[in-house]
């Protein structure tokens, strides 16, 4: 911490309270009108039975997180939370990294152009990459099964997205597609600002491509890795519910069925409001303990340069 | 580096070769879908109906355009992401810059609360507050308005002020204490060391959440729905699903793709104008970070 | 009543009356007091002309007036119909300054509106998203059971006269209006079953062995639409459940009140059993699972299968993506056994007021100008599908199938099962479960289970 209060002065004291009010304040204050308010509303909703449409509620107490524990969807959703969860996080992870390392420790000319082209999905809202998604599994319109009948002798007609063993693996190439870009930058950042001197280093002690990236740089890019597992999680757990939506509404039967979506579900098309902020609170706990967990898992000494 | 090339430079080569057919191969990957939206925007439903999702159109249907453009309103949708994205990444970078400074550089009672406050709250599921915002809107005459969703989106449950505050917080500790010491000692006000100071040193951090936050405003899709709901004051994402929903009562797959594309061109064309800026700025502001 | 209705009210009272009595009024039954302005618009067309259409009204006459808004759902029917009463509404009532919130999203857009106590004065309740069981549950509707009883529409008839389904009963009571009537069954592909010679089926049996006709012509025998399996709920299972169940359609209202032992027992089972024997013959298309009802309905316009489920608004639906000489066939079940009676499940939409209407009086005036046989026809030629009112439609533009359908209702082959309508929890479960027999990762024993439990928790 700086030591700022060094300097003593009439008023110093006050005016460096006023200062850091002034500045806190105001972003506290709205955050709190527009953050903390509706997360305690929809903890207090959670308590009461209420369809959402009508002006009346019933105080249950924890008659909805009971519900909760009976509810035979929970499980499946959380299930695939995490399916997305773990296999957005190793694709994505493998993937960007790979691209990458490629990239910058290979000191290919074409650096520029792969940068901007691999980034691209990310700036695509995810409402057309959805729905572009949707066509390209069409079992007869989409070029996907199209493509693949290209290598067999009969039609490929693959339905990816109404398999119930399938469907829940089709959302993740959207994701991970959609994803990389922005996490590659990420990691190409953290390898620029590795002092190339480290690796001419090893290179004269005939150390090879794979073992420069486990020793050099993956130690010292392990933070910005870290940062961005946990932002992946984060944004998974609270996302997903935008490519289900408009790719399977959840089905077949549940099939990949996700928290985010059964909360607008319940919430919005159940007319169970309440119930969907129970759900909503689920979400949150969820989140908090994995983000822990994760914090804990990926603790490693970092290197200081 | 150029040690280890120089010493095995037939092996470099098969790797480098390797590498570069996977990036071609990622790079169609990426690439391929978005030329097929257009190729199939330009399709009318028997061309697509042909199942022959490879083949150019034999006539090209530029008519998709015009009808879908007629229909839905492409361009107010635009500028009403656009103020919005502008609107509330900058809004929610000069709140978050503000607290992040203190936050990083002052100690007092309740800082290590506040700071995990805010960083818990990025875990608050976006949809959990939708409803408490919508009444908390209405009461304050800001709902179906574009400055409500800027507000919400600033400050409210989806989360990008919390992240601004973690990420700069970061940044600002990394950043030398010799600057604003010797500013302090010169006479200078707080406030005039951190916008003279610190906020110009902060700019490549400050651009790096920015992009972050721009892009996760830009893809918003339900508090819109929710909060929005004249079809003048829509935002790409809820003018796309609109269209998607309407599409389960009319069968136009050429005007939808046609719908699609137009939503992505505007967004390419900027893209390729700054993507020095996007990309670049992306990579230098998480140096640090 | 609101407050603002009653200081409305109050201030047109006065007027009224001396309107009243000089225009006769030929509505014959009392006001109460509570709805003091709602008759005036029924006074003052009958005044106009009794019969025919108002063109305009002299403007001193309307009484109603001030912000009318309206939301309505714009799904298969599309908007036509309801720009043009709209249009012939506001000539007839300048005064009234008309709002629309309208289209394919609006169920959830307007959903906030409605809790925050906010809503429009009129509703028409279609489309995902709505649910007047609910609406009701919620308080959300008028209850309208005196005025729908001694309404008369703007040609002087009584309101409830010409519906072919009436105002549905909850409890004693009514909140909505059926606007839209209509019924589920088999589409089939009449050129196709022609060209090849194939009988169309009159129960299951011959539905049986034509789809292994068809099956062997190598063309996939049926298909639904997996992402929205409420069609094959609407389309095979509640018809079968009520032809097992000896033709008594009671069974479906059983299932409405959620009562114990409606989705597990011997006619339920029987027509699961039904749908699993279809699944194990390899009947259905595969492509059926996940896509949306246009793109399986796309597929059966190429002739890549012969039959559908679906309702009577799917000839309208699909009508530009028509090949040349195609022809949809109908058949309101095929799930019956030999020698039994057809079913025809029927659908409606309903229109509704809300409970806190700002303006009401509009709401009412624009229900009565819209129950008419000439708009019932219009909406025939604008949407291609039946309007609740019973009207002429053979001269008119309704589809070939609507009238076929007409046919069938008529008949004394066919039961028509009263409308109804599951509530959301159920509703989702039954397509659900339905899918996951299909794909055969339940027993209809599971199946029954299910149902049960999701009705046991509604109760």
């Amino acid at each position: 911490m700086i030591n700022l209060d060094k300097k003593p002065k009439a008023g110093y004291a006050a005016r460096r309270r006023l200062f850091i009010a002034g500045f806190l304040l105001p972003t506290f204050i709205l955050f709190c009108v527009f953050t903390v308010y509706p997360l305690l509303r929809g903890l207090y909703l959670s308590f009461f039975d209420w369809s959402g449409g009508s002006e009346t509620m019933n105080f249950i107490g924890f008659g909805n997180y009971k519900d909760l524990m009976n509810d035979d969807i929970i499980p499946t959703a959380i299930k695939n939370d995490y399916f997305l969860v773990f296999w957005k996080v190793i694709l994505i992870m493998l993937l960007a990294t790979f691209f990458a390392v490629s990239l910058t420790r290979l000191k290919l000319r074409e650096y520029g152009f792969y940068r901007v082209i691999f980034f691209f999905p990310n700036i695509i809202s995810v409402a057309v990459i959805g729905v572009l998604w949707s066509f390209i599994y069409n079992p007869h319109l989409g070029f996907l099964n199209s493509f693949l009948s290209l290598f067999t002798r009969k039609p490929v007609e693959t339905n990816w997205l109404g398999d119930s063993h399938l469907a829940m693996w089709s959302l993740l190439p959207p994701s991970v597609w959609a994803g990389i870009g922005f996490y590659m930058l990420l990691i190409i950042a953290s390898i620029l600002g590795i002092p190339s001197s480290l690796y001419e280093a090893a290179g004269i002690d005939g150390a090879g491509q794979w073992k420069q990236f486990t020793k050099i740089t993956l130690p010292l890019i392990w933070e910005q890795f870290k940062t961005s597992i946990i932002h992946i999680v984060i944004t998974t757990l609270n996302g997903s519910f935008i490519i289900v939506k408009l790719m399977t509404d959840g089905g077949p039967d549940n099939q990949t069925q996700v928290l985010g979506y059964y909360l607008y579900q319940m919430g919005f098309k159940q007319f169970h409001l309440s119930y969907g902020a129970t759900i909503g609170v689920l979400i949150l706990i969820l989140s908090i303990i994995t983000t822990l967990i994760l914090q804990r898992l990926l603790r490693r000494d970092t290197i200081e340069m | 580096m150029n040690k280890a090339a120089s010493q095995k430079p037939a092996g470099l080569w098969v790797s480098k070769t390797v590498v570069r057919v996977l990036l071609l191969l990622w790079t169609l990957i990426v690439l391929y879908p978005v030329f097929w939206t257009f190729v199939t925007s330009l399709k009318n439903n028997q061309q697509v109906m042909l199942g022959k999702p490879w083949d150019f159109p034999s006539v090209f249907h530029f008519e998709n355009y015009a009808n879908v453009w007629s229909r839905a309103h492409f361009g107010s949708y635009f500028m009403n992401s656009i103020l919005v994205t502008a609107g509330s990444t900058i809004l929610s970078l000069a709140l978050a810059s503000m607290t992040a400074y203190i936050l990083a550089r002052f100690s007092f009672k309740g800082r290590g609360l506040m700071y995990f406050i805010y960083v818990a709250s990025m875990m608050i599921p976006t949809t959990l507050g939708l409803i408490p915002l919508f009444f908390l809107l209405s009461d304050m005459h800001l709902s179906n308005s574009l400055l409500g969703l800027t507000l919400v989106y600033s400050v409210g449950t989806i989360g990008i002020l919390p992240l601004g505050i973690f990420f700069l917080v970061g940044f600002y500790k990394t950043l030398p204490r010799e600057l604003e010491e010797a500013a302090t000692i010169d006479g200078s006000s707080f406030s005039g060391t951190f916008l003279r100071i610190m906020l110009p040193l902060s700019s490549p951090g400050m651009v790096t959440v920015g992009i972050m936050n721009a892009l996760t405003v830009w893809n918003e899709y339900i508090m819109a729905t929710v909060l929005i709901n004249d079809p003048m004051k829509y935002t790409i994402p809820v003018g796309i699903a609109v269209m998607q929903g309407e599409m389960q009562y009319r069968t136009e797959w050429g005007p939808l793709f046609a719908g699609l594309s137009i939503s992505m061109i505007p967004v390419i064309v900027m893209y390729v104008i700054y993507q020095r800026q996007i990309t670049g700025g992306l990579t230098a502001g998480a140096l640090k970070g | 009543m609101n407050n603002n209705l009653r200081k409305k009210a109050t201030g047109g009272m006065a007027l009224m009356l001396v309107l009243m009595s000089l225009a006769g009024c030929g509505s014959g039954s009392k006001e109460t007091t509570t709805q003091p302005t709602q008759e005036t618009p029924t006074t003052k067309t009958e005044t106009d002309q009794p019969k025919e259409e108002t063109k305009d009204a002299p403007a001193a006459e309307p009484k109603v007036s001030g912000d009318f808004e309206i939301q309505y759902f714009v799904g298969g029917y599309g908007d036509a119909w309801w720009k043009e009463m709209l249009g012939e509404f506001q000539k007839k009532y300048p005064d009234v300054k008309i709002k629309e919130s309208a289209g394919s999203q609006i169920n959830e857009q307007m959903k906030p509106r409605w809790i925050q106590g906010n809503p429009p004065d009129l509703v028409y309740i279609d489309g995902a998203g709505s649910n007047e069981t609910q609406m009701v549950k919620d308080d959300q509707l008028m209850d309208i059971t005196d005025w729908v009883k001694q309404a008369k529409n703007v040609d002087g008839e009584a309101l409830t006269d010409p519906l072919i389904a009436p105002p549905q009963d909850y409890g004693g009571k009514n909140y909505t209006i059926p606007l839209v009537f209509g019924s589920w069954g088999t589409f089939y592909d009449e050129s196709l079953f022609k060209e090849k010679g194939w009988d169309v089926p009159k129960d299951w049996d011959s539905f049986l062995a034509v789809s292994d006709k068809i099956k062997a012509a190598g063309i996939n025998p049926y298909i639904h639409t997996g992402k929205y399996p409420y069609y094959i709920v609407g389309g095979l299972l509640n018809s079968g459940f009520v032809s097992e169940n000896g033709d008594n359609p009671q069974i479906l209202k059983d299932q409405e009140a959620n009562k114990e032992g409606s989705f597990k027992n011997d006619a339920v089972a029987k027509t699961l059993q039904k749908l699993v024997d279809m699944r194990d013959k390899g009947f259905f298309d595969n492509a059926s699972f996940g896509i949306t009802h246009t793109d399986s309905q796309m597929l059966f316009l190429q002739h890549k299968d012969a039959m559908i489920p679906n309702g009577l608004w799917l000839e309208n639906e699909m009508k530009k993506d028509m090949p040349q000489g195609f022809k949809f066939g109908f058949i309101p079940s095929v799930m019956q056994n030999p020698g039994g009676k057809y079913i025809a499940i029927p659908y409606t939409s309903n229109i509704a007021i809300a409970k806190k209407a700002k303006n009401p009086e509009a709401a009412k005036a624009f229900v009565e100008f819209i129950f008419t046989k000439k708009a019932a026809v219009r909406w025939a030629e604008l949407t291609g599908a039946l309007m609740n009112v019973k009207a002429d439609l053979e001269s008119s533009g309704a589809s070939d199938v609507v009238k076929t359908a007409m046919k069938y209702f008529n008949g004394s082959d066919t039961i028509v099962a009263p409308v109804f309508k599951l509530n959301a929890d159920l509703e989702q479960a039954e397509n659900d479960a339905t899918i996951a027999l299909l794909q055969k990762t339940i027993t209809p024993e599971e199946w029954m289970d299910r149902m049960e439990k999701t009705a046991a928790k509604s109760r």
